[in-house]
């Protein structure tokens, strides 16, 4: 396959938020000193009955509210997080002279707000002449879009994107095509918040995807990604925002690295079974255009979810790419799945590794399924990344691989 | 129940709706729209009136009044009514 080599990216501002804190320094932080951020969830709407086992993952820390009051109350947990980190991603890229017609907004993931609409439905159950009027409204997965731009000057476009779990990375995509096609110069993709409800996680571990039933007593060992013993995903609640810019349009943002290649395919599964082939195909796309081979990828940042299935069907894809010579870690076993969030705060990882020159650790993994690759284990390491492969997969088929480039290695290699 | 507490009522509701006027005084000659309370704020605030008075109506039949008092006096006749 040949394809043409489609213009680099860069990404010239970040805002993050996790259970390692708001921003990106408590995030670069928390990467490399790995605290456990894993405990019981508590949040309301999330609560388990005593006599069931908790749920755990992670929550946000709790902060101090900055919306003005008459705007907070009509605003969900996932779209005031992701103003905030909106807000400071704007910042960071210094997009204040840029025309706004020039901006635009993709914002991943979809059923959103799950926690609060169902704690309103039950509020108002025996009560439905007076459900309030703003719930037409404030429950749609566009209500985030549409509230950033009604508080930043975005006046190109907003989309929103659903793709499961790879939906941050998808609006990544998104916002680099949108750049590509030359419609605007700047394009934000932000990984929104996916605000889980009891219902929802009743559902995932159910269906085999969310752990932990093993580590029920001990929260902090529950999410191992690539380990022997692990045993489904664990939740954590994030949001990143990540500004794409065209290369050369200036801004004075630094330029955190560059995007040389997307691939985003369907493999036609339906429900959550991962599928390699649609994995490798995925990779195989995003290299293409980034004119590279496996050969060149220095680092994996993996999708790595900590579920036996997904992690056995990545190894695979590792293996079937060639890939025993780069670096792996795992970011969710620091963090939590995002779910929506997780391919954008991921992406914003591995720009942080690209900055520390280091890798973070990954958490709990004790015993890899497979000790042929060159895993980062409970210890950082150095490393200078140059080409860093960046998988995300979602429920119902949906593959994407991301090519990133450190911000001295922005062209291809053959080109 | 006469109007005036209504009236009381709905401007409970405006301060709790619309933070920034919760320091506001307010009286039953005063609009909604000119103390800078947007549509959506509005229909919430006659919503929650509506609760409190135990009242069913569709919402459209509460068009037409100018300002506070004669909202007030209009759920008073539909609550009689």
């Amino acid at each position: 396959m040949t394809y043409p080599v489609a213009s680099p990216v860069a990404v010239t501002g970040m805002g993050v938020a996790c259970g390692l804190g708001y921003g990106k320094a408590a995030f670069a932080k928390g990467l490399f000193e790995t605290p456990n951020v894993f405990g019981v969830l508590r949040r309301e709407g999330r609560e388990q009955p005593e006599d069931e086992t908790p749920f755990i993952g992670v929550e946000l820390p709790d902060e101090p509210e900055t919306l003005p009051p008459r705007l907070a109350r009509t605003t969900t947990f996932p779209a005031r997080v992701a103003l905030r980190v909106l807000e400071e991603a704007w910042a960071d890229a210094g997009l204040e002279e840029v025309d706004p017609e020039r901006i635009g907004l993709v914002v991943g993931g979809t059923n959103l707000m799950a926690r609060e609409q169902a704690l309103a439905a039950s509020r108002y159950a025996d009560r439905l002449a007076y459900v309030p009027p703003r719930h037409g409204h404030m429950f749609l997965d566009t209500d985030i879009a549409g509230l950033c731009a009604a508080n930043f000057p975005i006046r190109g476009f907003t989309l929103t994107v659903g793709a499961a779990s790879a939906s941050g990375a998808v609006a990544v995509i998104e916002a680099m095509r949108a750049i590509r096609c030359g419609d605007i110069d700047i394009c934000i993709a932000l990984g929104a918040l996916q605000d889980l409800s009891a219902y929802d996680l009743h559902a995932m571990r159910s269906l085999g995807a969310m752990g932990s039933e093993r580590f029920a007593d001990d929260p902090g060992r529950a999410c191992r990604p690539m380990d022997a013993d692990h045993d489904g995903f664990l939740y954590g609640e994030a949001c990143a925002a990540l500004v794409l810019t065209r290369e050369n349009f200036a801004t004075p943002g630094k330029i955190y690295g560059h995007l040389l290649g997307a691939g985003h395919v369907a493999d036609g599964s339906r429900g959550p079974e991962p599928d390699t082939q649609g994995q490798q195909r995925a990779a195989e796309l995003a290299l293409d255009e980034a004119d590279l081979t496996a050969a060149d990828i220095d680092y994996v940042n993996g999708h790595a979810t900590s579920t036996p299935a997904g992690d056995e069907a990545e190894l695979e894809t590792y293996r079937a790419l060639g890939l025993t010579h780069a670096r792996i870690n795992a970011t969710k076993s620091i963090i939590g799945h995002g779910l929506s969030a997780a391919g954008a705060i991921e992406i914003a990882a591995v720009l942080a590794q690209i900055a520390e020159g280091r890798l973070h650790p990954t958490r709990n993994l004790e015993t890899p399924l497979d000790p042929g690759f060159g895993w980062v284990g409970p210890e950082a390491v150095p490393h200078r990344i140059r080409h860093a492969l960046k998988f995300s997969f979602g429920f119902g088929g949906i593959d994407t691989a991301l090519v990133i480039a450190a911000p001295e290695d922005g062209e291809g290699r053959k080109s | 129940m006469d109007s005036t507490q209504i009236a009381e009522m709905i401007i409970a509701e405006i301060r709790e709706t619309v933070p920034e006027l919760a320091g506001e005084t307010m009286t039953a000659a005063d609009s909604m729209a000119e103390l800078g309370v947007d549509s959506i704020e509005r229909s919430e605030i006659i919503l929650a009136t509506m609760e409190k008075l135990n009242l069913k109506i569709p919402m459209v039949q509460l068009h037409g009044p100018k300002n506070i008092g004669e909202l007030a006096d209009l759920l008073l006749s539909k609550s009689a009514g």
